[in-house]
């Protein structure tokens, strides 16, 4: 087939700007009438939308950027504050599991997949970190939303040389936890069961600890539930 | 009042826009021209895709067996067969989140190649062929669940020139 009969590639439509970047100066009304009291009421009118949602479209930029940044809310699920809702899942190993299970202890609640590359970075630091901080309260729990079944789970925890439990995720748990519109998405939920932080994407390893902190820092303690006792931790704080 | 009222739609529309374009990532597909196919030849069809800009998808063969590839499925109508799916190669990057990997990714802008082959059966005339482009997109940070991209074009199946020698390929010509 000669070239001509194949079809160049075609162009992608330009991105709509955001509102107020491709707002052409509203120059049409030039008669008398264009400055009576109602023409200048119109324009005061357009001016004030153009401004307010130019004003939102920014600023909600802004807070969804510091809302990453901090680690607080960018997505949906349980607030800080708010109970942590709970589940029964099985574990690679067959046992199942509550998060309820876990009440009197601190809880880094971390969902992933083995197609996740940004989680295999957290998953050493989560096994030291759960070796770090276990005896006093931590527990990890990896939650993997995979498709790829039990055996390629398993594999891959154990290439990554996973401590901690691993689960195997479920939609509707996905669902209480906001959808996990992406991955790694962890919770760290303090002894009450109540979240202190919903951190979406990939963090540095001192953030993640100082949010173990933070949630081993709240709660009341479950007598047995860890080995050692920190002063100045554990004094039934609660979530604000 | 009415200018108002149309400003004021105006504006909310391109807001509403705006807001769904900072959402997550995607993949859109370029708009494709009806390409014309003469009946009993193989044509390349090529379908342009673009990330959006921040991402990047898992190339057809990432170099790791758990990363999900981008794959390309067509369902052919009747009298029209698919052939070869070319995907391009890949680029392999280094991202922040795996500094000692390197990933087989697309970003921007790549183009699939598809061969279209209508059989000497084919009707002159247009035909739709749709299917899926399944990718997986992940930015510096954070992995998205994978995603189906909705994948259509239209050829245009048009009778060989007269005195044309069949293709012998066809399933249809028995020598």
């Amino acid at each position: 087939m000669p070239d001509s009969m194949h079809n160049e590639v075609k162009q992608f439509e330009e991105p709509v700007r955001p509102a107020g970047q491709n707002q052409a100066p509203q120059q049409t009304e030039t008669s008398p009438a264009a400055y009576s009291p109602h023409a200048r009421r119109n324009a005061a009118v357009i001016i004030v939308v153009v401004v307010a949602v130019a004003a939102m479209l920014i600023g909600g930029q802004y807070l969804a950027h510091r809302g990453e940044r901090s680690g607080t809310i960018t997505a949906g699920g349980p607030k800080p504050g708010a109970a942590a809702p709970d589940f029964t899942l099985q574990s690679l190993d067959g046992k199942t599991v509550r998060l309820t299970d876990f009440r009197g202890k601190a809880v880094l609640l971390n969902f992933w997949a083995t197609w996740c590359e940004p989680c295999k970075l957290e998953m050493p630091w989560f096994v030291e970190l759960q070796k770090q901080y276990g005896p006093q309260g931590l527990e990890v729990l990896g939650v993997a939303m995979d498709d790829s079944g039990k055996e390629a789970v398993a594999k891959f925890a154990k290439d990554m040389g996973v401590n901690y439990p691993v689960l195997l995720g479920k939609e509707s748990v996905g669902d209480e936890y906001g959808g996990l519109e992406y991955l790694p998405t962890s919770f760290y939920i303090d002894r009450d069961g109540k979240v202190v932080a919903r951190v979406f994407g990939l963090r540095s390893r001192s953030d993640i600890e100082d949010w173990i902190k933070e949630a081993l820092s709240r709660g009341s303690r479950v007598a047995g539930k860890e080995s050692s006792q920190q002063p100045g931790v554990g004094k039934f704080e609660t979530s604000n | 009042m009415r200018r108002v009222t149309e400003a004021v739609l105006l504006v909310a529309l391109m807001a509403v826009v705006a807001m769904a374009q900072a959402g997550g990532p995607s993949v859109e597909m370029a708009p494709t021209a009806v390409t014309p196919v003469l009946r009993g030849k193989p044509s390349p069809v090529e379908l342009d895709f673009r990330v959006k800009q921040g991402f990047h998808i898992n190339s057809n063969h990432p170099n790791s067996p758990y990363l999900i590839p981008t794959v390309l499925k067509l369902d052919a109508p009747t009298d029209i067969a698919i052939g070869k799916v070319d995907y391009p190669a890949g680029r392999n990057l280094t991202f922040a989140f795996a500094p000692d990997e390197k990933l087989n990714v697309y970003s921007g802008d790549f183009a699939v190649k598809v061969t279209v082959h209508p059989l000497h059966t084919a009707t002159p005339g247009k035909y739709n062929v749709r299917g899926q482009l399944r990718y997986q997109a992940c930015d510096d940070r954070a992995c998205y669940p994978p995603r189906n991209l909705a994948v259509h074009f239209e050829v245009q199946v048009k009778k060989p020139a007269a005195g044309a020698r069949p293709n012998r390929q066809s399933p249809h010509v028995h020598s």
